[in-house]
């Protein structure tokens, strides 16, 4: 019951669930678009813009698909830049698809309806939880000063495919 | 990276899962691999559109979901996701039920090593052998151990439980063969050593393990939990009832069900020696002004129940209306002379029994107020009280239970909304069996094992070598004394089974014990025995049990059983059948008849004998009862099944909500008893008073989220068990630190019952000199270091009592990479 609390209360979540179940019924009367068939490389960021510390909102593979890029404070598993340590996870929790947020405290990612907690120095396992895998890990790479987004490691929340 | 979707046709079933108490509703689908479903709503069994995203709360299907199983040379797609329909769990998975598919047999997977073969020892390895040879082997052996050592030389080990390992089929078979047949007293369950309930005293008192619904927990104004953590082990029952309490989503619920009284968002009060993740969800949900956590000393809780007892007589909180018309009156007159220690001055009491404790007065008083203290208007509070293994495997089993059911007879707290005083639960339910023979308390057999006297032991769904007490010396034990048997079975291999039963009884006059292990996978104790037996398990056979609110329910048969395991009752009904036929052979009619009528055609005939020999549907059936329920019922019931007790109204079946709404309890006179415990407290006997002067830490142990049991699935998945390589020993950052201890070193705990390696996991859940380590991990035994401690009244071992030292061993890379050493108990 800190500052660090994610902003989004478990009620919050629950009504925003069902509002977007009805939502996704209306939805599904339109036709699908095309599908992609490989994953988009995307920019996610300047390196020089992430200094240690950093935590940045961004969407992959879609918009539909919200992520988050972690500037860790030294290397971490899987840790890309010079220093090993720029890593970006989706947020939707692998248990029931609530957004995790940023625990800067503890370094964690913590889901505010059921506690799930993920550790995003360790590929994103989950520390303690009810999901049954750790959170997508979003594959990165460097390209010359920017930071690109090319594929998930794990299957996003609420999806067969990770690109729908 | 994709899981396949159920085809709109693909078969269905719906069941409960096979791991915890709560027994959370999922369903089924099963579909030719490579048939799948679509991503359109109407292309796929869900009805949900995966050409988008789903939304929070929707459907979908992860990969430890999905599996691919083999039939009769087919392969098949299975999904197992939580049913929304199922009051239980609404649509939430847990950890471990989220991976039940995962856990299906699968030849070509991780679930490989299931048994599949009936085998007999040849050595150093096993020979497969067909089920005729093994029953007949294991009927001659015990045939004569009876014949010439009596029944009680004939020793059993087995599950009596629901869920995965049990069922009320299976139990029953169990217990008819054991009781009724061979009539051995030289019996025990579990991980504990001897046949006996842990909850004695609640019995006495004429309450139930279970007499709650779990609504209950949505409409109570407090929840107390002892000793217990049900954010890890009884998730379920937590998320989607208790939090739905303390964050006032169940509002409604009370103000609908309780007119003209005052409603509030629950609280909770929690006695644990650690700050666990339920404390910490608990505040997330509700505040930290609505929790309260006793974080006590060892041993203590019965002292702070009474303690908190006695401030609820002084401030007369307590319910004389109750008291008097429900309960013996002159046991109440003695539990407030004894366990409320009347004559003691409060302010001193309260003061010793905090200092003692390690918590504060005002907490005791605060416990007090919120458990008892009228709301305005007057209405009396409706506080819902739970426990688990930290109060039942405590300092004192029969008195702590005493205590928590003395302080809801003296609240009023059973038979109405809102209340009861239950067991949370560890695995699901369902006993039913002819009454054990022994009495009480019940005898410690490990002794006899230990001793010799038990010549053939037969453990089923049981692993004494990882859980039980002083758990090195029933593993030497087995050693020691099987292998005499072993050479008695290489001498005569190949002979006819006459001339090996010869030489077997040779051995077991030297000192030999003929172990059976009857179990789904190899164990350390299969890995020891002379016989292994293979089982079938959940979803492989019908089956049937209870959860933590007494829900009855089928669990389908949607797989077959891998190579030819079979149900636990099936291979126990073929070892009878062959001892009926050896003693008719041998003109034994009265022998014989012992073991007659184990012919069930199936598994709903086992269960339709224990209903017919068991239950008549009227008040005296105990909590399981389930007269006029067939299978065919419980189909149509589905994941909402029924409440037992089912009685029988105008010879129709009507399930119980919740127990004691008739005001009729479970005692001769159908009134309740307070138990009086000897004041102060029990203190600690003098084999842990020993170990407490000898070693300087406690090492807590139970369970935790994600690990079921003895990890008998979860060895063997990846996501499960590179989370615990080997068990975890939490441990105080500054104790740690000041012994040169990292997170994630290997370290040695020890003591004078044994050694085991753990990997230290610093957090301040722990306390300073407390430790918390994972029990009936393969591969370290917490039991090793338990002592044989019991208490004398129940055979309850306090299993959670013991000290150690530590020694650092070092850092394992290789061990500890995939463990994350976060806390595990934030929220927020």
């Amino acid at each position: 019951m800190t500052d660090k609390t994610p902003k989004v209360s478990r009620r919050d979540i629950l009504s925003i669930g069902a509002a977007a179940g009805l939502g996704a019924g209306l939805a599904s009367l339109e036709p699908s678009p095309a599908r992609a068939q490989t994953m988009p490389q995307t920019e996610v960021a300047k390196l020089a813009d992430l200094a240690p510390g950093t935590a940045l909102d961004f969407a992959y593979p879609d918009e539909d698909s919200p992520a988050i890029l972690l500037a860790m404070g030294g290397p971490v598993e899987d840790g890309i830049g010079p220093n090993g340590n720029i890593v970006a996870f989706s947020t939707l929790c692998t248990h029931k698809g609530c957004p995790v947020g940023w625990q800067t405290d503890q370094q964690m990612l913590i889901c505010p309806c059921h506690w799930s907690t993920f550790d995003p120095a360790k590929g994103g396992r989950m520390i303690i939880g009810q999901a049954s895998q750790g959170l997508p890990q979003i594959v990165l790479k460097v390209e010359g000063d920017a930071v690109m987004a090319t594929g998930v490691d794990g299957l996003i929340y609420g999806r067969q495919t990770n690109v729908l | 990276m994709a899981t396949p979707l159920p085809p709109k046709d693909a078969e269905e079933f719906r069941t409960a899962c096979q791991f915890c108490i709560v027994g959370c509703g999922y369903r089924v689908f099963k579909w030719p691999e490579g048939q799948d479903g679509g991503m359109g709503p109407d292309q796929n069994a869900l009805g949900a559109d995966f050409r988008e995203q789903q939304p929070a709360l929707g459907q979908w299907v992860p990969p430890l979901a999905h599996s691919v199983i083999t039939e009769g040379g087919a392969r098949k797609s299975v999904a197992i996701i939580p049913d929304d329909d199922c009051q239980v769990n609404s649509g939430l998975a847990s950890v471990r039920g989220a991976g039940l598919a995962a856990a299906l047999y699968r030849p070509d997977g991780p679930t490989k090593t299931r048994l599949t073969s009936p085998a007999i020892r040849a050595g150093k390895a096993f020979d497969a052998v067909s089920w005729n040879e093994a029953s007949d082997l294991a009927a001659r052996v015990i045939k004569a151990v009876i014949d010439r050592w009596g029944p009680d030389a004939v020793g059993m080990k087995f599950f009596d439980h629901g869920g995965g390992g049990g069922g009320f089929e299976n139990n029953w078979a169990i217990g008819r063969f054991f009781f009724e047949g061979v009539r051995t007293s030289t019996c025990s369950i579990h991980n504990r050593p001897a046949y006996n309930s842990e909850v004695h005293a609640a019995g006495d008192a004429g309450l139930a393990p279970l007499t709650n619904a779990y609504v209950d927990a949505q409409l109570a104004d407090t929840i107390l939990i002892v000793g217990a953590n049900p954010y890890e082990t009884q998730t379920n029952y937590f998320l989607n009832h208790m939090v739905k309490n303390l964050s006032g989503e169940s509002l409604g619920l009370k103000e609908g069900g309780f007119p003209g009284e005052e409603v509030a968002p629950g609280r909770m009060i929690i006695l644990d020696p650690r700050r666990t993740m339920t404390v910490a969800t608990a505040e997330a949900a509700g505040g930290t002004e609505n929790v309260l956590h006793l974080q006590i000393e060892p041993g203590t809780d019965i002292l702070v129940l009474n303690a908190i007892g006695r401030v609820i007589l002084e401030r007369n909180w307590h319910d004389i209306g109750f008291i008097r018309k429900h309960t013996e009156v002159q046991t109440w007159e003695a539990y407030q002379r004894s366990s409320l220690m009347r004559e003691w001055p409060l302010d001193e009491l309260v003061r010793q029994v905090a200092a003692e404790a390690g918590i504060s007065p005002d907490q005791i008083e605060q416990a007090a107020e919120w458990i008892a203290r009228p709301k305005a208007g007057g209405a009396r509070r409706r506080t819902l009280m739970h426990y688990e293994k930290g109060l039942i495997w405590g300092i004192k089993n029969y008195e702590n239970i005493a205590s928590i059911a003395g302080l809801a007879l003296m609240t009023g707290n059973l038979g109405k909304p809102g209340t009861g005083c239950s067991r949370l639960g560890g695995h699901q339910e369902a006993y039913v069996r002819p009454a054990p023979l022994g009495g009480r308390p019940a005898r410690n057999i490990d002794e006899a094992v230990r001793r010799g006297e038990t010549k053939v032991y037969w453990v089923g769904g049981c692993n004494p070598v990882l859980t039980t007490l002083r758990a090195e010396s029933i593993a030497g034990a087995f050693e020691t004394r099987g292998a005499l048997v072993t050479d008695a079975l290489a001498a005569t291999k190949g002979k006819p089974v006459t001339e090996r039963v010869i030489a077997v009884v040779e051995a077991m006059k030297q000192g030999g014990i003929f172990l059976i292990g009857q179990d789904i996978y190899p164990t350390a104790t299969t890995e020891r025995a002379h016989m292994v037996l293979p089982a079938a398990t959940w979803g492989e056979i019908n089956m049937t049990s209870i959860n933590g609110e007494r829900r009855l329910r089928l669990y389908p048969k949607f797989m077959e059983p891998p190579g030819e395991a079979l149900a636990d009752w099936a291979i126990v009904a073929r070892v009878a059948r062959q001892l009926h036929d050896l003693y008719q052979a041998d003109n034994n009619p009265e022998m014989a008849n012992r073991f007659l009528d184990f012919d069930w055609a199936d598994d709903e005939a086992v269960f339709l004998d224990a209903r017919k020999r068991n239950f008549t549907g009227g008040p005296g059936d105990p909590m399981e009862g389930f007269a006029g329920i067939d299978y065919d019922l419980l189909r149509r019931l589905g994941n909402n099944g029924i409440q037992t007790p089912v009685r029988l109204v105008n010879g129709r079946p009507v399930g119980t909500e919740r127990l004691f709404e008739d005001g009729r309890f479970g005692t001769p006179s159908g009134k309740a008893r307070f138990i009086p415990a000897p004041p102060p407290w029990p203190g600690y006997s003098a084999v842990v008073s020993r170990q407490r002067e000898q070693h300087r830490f406690w090492i807590n142990n139970g369970r935790s989220n994600h690990i079921w049991q003895t990890a008998y699935h979860h060895r063997y998945l990846e996501f499960y068990r590179e989370r615990v390589p080997v068990p975890y020993l939490e441990m105080h950052p500054d104790d740690a630190s000041a012994m040169g201890i990292e997170p994630g070193d290997l370290v040695e705990v020890f003591n004078d019952m044994g050694s085991v390696q753990a990997m230290a996991y610093p957090t301040d859940a722990v306390k300073r000199d407390h430790c918390f380590m994972l029990f009936g991990q393969p591969r370290g035994a917490a039991g090793d270091l338990i002592s044989d401690h019991v208490d004398p009244d129940t055979t309850i071992p306090w299993y959670k009592g013991v000290w150690a030292d530590i020694r650092r061993i070092g850092p394992v890379p290789e061990l500890s990479r995939t463990v994350s050493f976060k806390p595990q108990n934030v929220a927020g």
